[in-house]
């Protein structure tokens, strides 16, 4: 399997996380330090060893050109403060990888750090809606959360495939299952599909239990070199593939090979072959995926557009034993965004690192040697990102 | 009474003044136009809907952008759009997320019968959203949603006091 490009340049050498949820209490700046700081003792490493810092926001939380002097890191040699929500969350940890292959940074720590509850709720509970660019087609119609702007694709994704309540909901159940087996879940208790069909109405198609939580915390991720990983206290797990895809905003031009008119299809199906190629693998080589889960919906699209399944097969695939811990593709392991929380797509990148490294404990997927960690999947004004990642040897 | 009834009594068919639109407690959020889409949005004002065209290659394209992504040309025009298109997505909010929307209510994508791949957003108006299917023909009506109360603010968009929604079509 030979890889291309970025391909094993870099590897991941340290998770750290705050515990999640609803009020931290704390500013963004904290959590940030303390995420930080837990994954740079995870790897072994120290705050002197860092010369790179890299977050992604959307006006929501504190910068690296602040969280870098917080904790003694005043001149790194890389930094990163991309603007943008979960579409670049794996492209800040494909661009770290970038610093580190190019010889620009050694050790780079990436965090995402969000009171998205207590203080800067998505969707502008409470604030002025954006209105610029493509938003001032919609904002003054009342489309201004994210639930809804999932909602209108997801219903053209049932209408046009037959994708039911019934296969959303045995998503939303499943991923409960799979948190009840995470200790840093804020959702554990279980729950069935009659639970989710009782659940109130958001926006149609979507009910309460389609909605990631919203969520108070932080994760961070040390990268470095994959040679330098081999020399650190915990197993390193390699960038096998990182890649990026254009926009697919809801007004996409009918440029060539545009997909801005087909709402059922997301911008993974134009990621997903250089994701492949880069890594010299494919669907069926994955082992286990942490598929971006703002909703239940963009599941299905994702194991359509990821090459999983057929196109319009996602929903009865979703709702199959497929997707659970012992299935051929076990997806969102430690809960998801709909219950583990939200961390905006870093925290799926940690939990593919700890099924990589053997970490999981009773949610740990046997043998789990490639693992898929996915960005928000297009649709909403942003492209996507995502990561191959792979055992290091 | 639903939503979707007190919006056919407060959305006139054309025009007509009705603060923060759907009778709600807020006014609607103002279009944030721009360079590009401010001539579209002043058309709105006056109650007509423009579609613009590349004047070299003669692609239709909405939103309003100074180049064609087709042929790249700098050059273009404004014509009368149909006001017509069809149902393309849809979703029915069923919580308030915004004052001046009052739960229920319904956003659609159109599909403008002016050429391909031309999307345009609004509310459902008149209509109850059960029985929706993509496909539908709609026809746009033009909302007055009054006065900007932050009027020159940031948006600049102050000046436009109408926005589109869309009807059933027979």
């Amino acid at each position: 399997m030979a890889g291309t490009g970025l391909s094993g340049a870099a590897a991941l050498a340290g998770v750290g996380a705050t515990p999640l949820s609803r009020d931290s209490g704390v500013s963004t700046t904290a959590l940030a330090c303390r995420a930080i700081l837990a994954a740079l003792d995870d790897a072994g490493l120290g705050v002197g060893d860092v010369d790179g810092i890299a977050t992604h926001r959307v006006g929501d939380s504190s910068p690296p050109w602040v969280v870098g002097p917080a904790l003694g890191i005043t001149d790194p040699a890389w930094h990163l403060d991309q603007f943008g929500g979960g579409g670049v969350s794996h492209a800040v940890i494909g661009q770290a990888a970038l610093a580190v292959a190019a010889g620009v940074a050694d050790v780079v720590v990436c965090y995402r750090a969000i009171n998205a509850r207590s203080e800067f709720r998505m969707g502008g509970q409470g604030r002025a809606p954006a209105g610029a660019f493509d938003l001032q087609y919609q904002a003054p119609y009342g489309l201004l959360a994210p639930v809804q702007h999932y909602a209108v694709p997801a219903r053209a994704h049932m209408q046009a495939y037959g994708t039911t309540h019934e296969h959303l909901g045995a998503i939303a159940v499943r991923q409960r299952a799979h948190a009840a087996a995470n200790p840093r879940a804020l959702k554990r208790d279980p729950i069935t599909l009659d639970d989710y069909l009782a659940s109130p109405w958001i926006s149609e198609p979507f009910r309460l239990l389609d909605c990631c939580l919203e969520t108070d915390g932080a994760c961070a991720l040390v990268a470095t070199s994959a040679e330098r990983a081999r020399d650190l206290r915990r197993p390193p797990v390699d960038i096998a593939a990182a890649a990026w895809a254009g926009g697919h905003s809801t007004y996409s031009p009918p440029a060539p090979g545009g997909l801005g008119d087909d709402l059922t299809t997301s911008s993974a199906a134009r990621l997903a072959p250089r994701l492949y190629a880069m890594a010299g693998l494919g669907p069926d080589d994955v082992d286990v995926a942490e598929l971006y889960d703002c909703f239940t919906w963009t599941v299905v699209v994702q194991l359509e557009d990821y090459g999983f399944c057929r196109k319009g097969e996602g929903g009865p695939f979703a709702a199959s034993e497929a997707l659970g811990i012992g299935g051929e593709l076990p997806v969102n392991t430690h809960g998801g965004f709909l219950s583990e929380g939200y961390v905006h797509g870093i925290n799926h990148v940690a939990e593919a690192v700890g099924q990589l490294r053997g970490d999981a404990g009773p949610r740990q997927v046997d043998g789990a040697e490639v693992a898929l960690s996915t960005g928000q999947p297009g649709h909403i004004l942003a492209g996507t990102s995502a990561l191959l990642l792979t055992a290091g040897r | 009474m639903n939503a979707t009834q007190s919006l056919r009594q407060d959305v006139p068919e054309q025009g007509g003044r009705r603060p923060g639109g759907h009778g709600a407690a807020a006014p609607r959020p103002r279009p944030g136009a721009d360079r590009d889409s401010a001539y579209w949005w002043e058309a709105v004002g006056e109650g007509r809907f423009l579609v613009q065209y590349c004047a070299d290659c003669r692609t239709p394209r909405f939103p309003a952008r100074e180049v064609c992504a087709v042929c790249l040309s700098l050059e273009w025009e404004w014509r009368e759009g149909t006001g017509t298109g069809t149902v393309d997505g849809w979703t029915v909010t069923r919580r308030t997320f915004h004052p001046a929307f009052e739960a229920p209510y319904t956003v659609l994508r159109v599909a403008l019968d002016d050429g391909p791949a031309l999307y345009c957003w609004g509310c459902l108006v008149g209509a109850d959203p059960d029985g929706l299917r993509r496909g539908r023909p709609v026809e746009a009506v033009f909302t007055d949603v009054g006065p900007d109360p932050a009027d020159g603010g940031p948006t600049g968009g102050g000046a436009f006091t109408r926005v589109v929604d869309w009807r059933l079509r027979e």
